[in-house]
């Protein structure tokens, strides 16, 4: 089990390296390779390490820990076909980790990543208009249900295309250089990242992929349904690119448009799954 | 951290993880305790690795706290 860690690990990491590459070429810059975010995560683990004088020892190093175990548990539970309801409240987990990264160093920086991660929990509500007008097709909310649902009814991408669309929003938020990813943006330097270096880093990039893989193998297992594995890694990969086409040619908003947006994203679900709750038998 | 602590700590999270999909693979454990076990000893693998291999040197300091 622990080569599904390892492999979604690197895999995701590949993602992230294609994002940047992908973004670098639609404005027109060569970009770094696709393996540049693989080699950050060994060259941060093979740097100096120590823990600053203003951080929190407990809380620095723990949220490293915490991070990577919530999203292994995730990745295990997407496998299993277990509750997404599951996979979502680790999602939500991740939130209070991001705010634990920003609040345990004592870096003002640091802090603001913090804030600007618990104000960006508005990208979750669509999640849970996502999950209700999920269930209101399948009467289940175990992954191995909806799949089987799916291979009866077809792909729920087609069946109800604007909850795949919320829950492609979500995944676009939580992708750097997005957006919505305003608790990462420059004038924070790296957000809630910043004061987290060398081991710590190489952490925070293995949370990453480990993240990047299991939103995009949920969002295909959930609104696809079941592929071969190798189909289902392309077809990430494709769902990958276009988030890259979006960040490219998207600005980041300010905190303040990117609640509203997402804000806005939420009535427009909300008002989804009460037709449909209204109109199905 | 001492080297020797950081050793055992990346012995003990290996052999955690060797153990559960040992049991796992003759049976003996259900797959969703191994999968606690290597969700708990993962995370301590992948730092205390990388505490392992890094770069000696660096001392505690002051990050900026703003002007």
């Amino acid at each position: 089990m622990i080569e599904y860690l390892v492999f979604a690990a690197a895999f995701g990491l590949l993602l992230l390296g294609l994002h940047r590459k992908v973004i670098a070429r639609v404005q027109m810059r060569p970009g770094p390779p696709v393996w540049q975010e693989i080699l950050h995560a060994l060259k941060f683990s093979f740097k100096s390490t120590w823990i600053p004088k203003t951080a929190s020892s407990l809380l620095y190093v723990g949220v490293v820990l915490i991070g990577i175990g919530i999203w292994s548990a995730a990745l295990f539970v997407v496998l299993a076909g277990e509750s997404i309801l599951i996979l979502f409240a680790i999602y939500m987990l991740h939130k209070i980790v991001e705010h634990g990264f920003g609040l345990s160093s004592g870096s003002p920086y640091g802090k603001f990543g913090g804030v600007r991660s618990v104000i960006s929990a508005a990208s979750e509500i669509p999640l849970f208009v996502t999950i209700a007008a999920i269930y209101l097709f399948t009467d289940s909310l175990l992954l191995r249900d909806i799949i089987a649902y799916q291979a009866v009814h077809g792909p729920l991408l087609l069946i109800a295309p604007p909850a795949a669309i919320a829950m492609y929003i979500v995944i676009l938020s939580k992708l750097p250089y997005g957006p919505f990813s305003i608790v990462e943006s420059k004038e924070l330097v790296s957000g809630y990242k910043t004061e987290h270096f060398g081991v710590w880093r190489a952490g925070i990039s293995v949370i990453d992929g480990l993240k990047t893989f299991v939103l995009l193998f949920a969002f295909v297992a959930i609104f696809i349904g079941a592929v071969p594995f190798s189909l289902a890694l392309v077809i990430m990969t494709v769902v990958l690119v276009s988030l890259s086409f979006v960040c490219a040619v998207t600005p980041m908003l300010s905190p303040f448009d990117s609640v509203t947006v997402q804000g806005i994203v939420t009535l427009l679900m909300v008002g989804y799954a009460g037709v449909l709750w209204w109109v199905m038998p | 951290m001492k080297k020797t602590t950081i050793t055992y700590g990346l012995a003990a999270s290996a052999l955690v993880i060797v153990v559960a999909w040992g049991l796992l693979a003759a049976s003996l454990i259900p797959l969703w305790a191994a999968e606690t076990a290597i969700v708990i000893a993962f995370p301590v693998l992948v730092l205390f690795l990388a505490l392992w291999w890094r770069a000696p040197g660096g001392e505690e300091d002051i990050p900026f706290i703003g002007y």
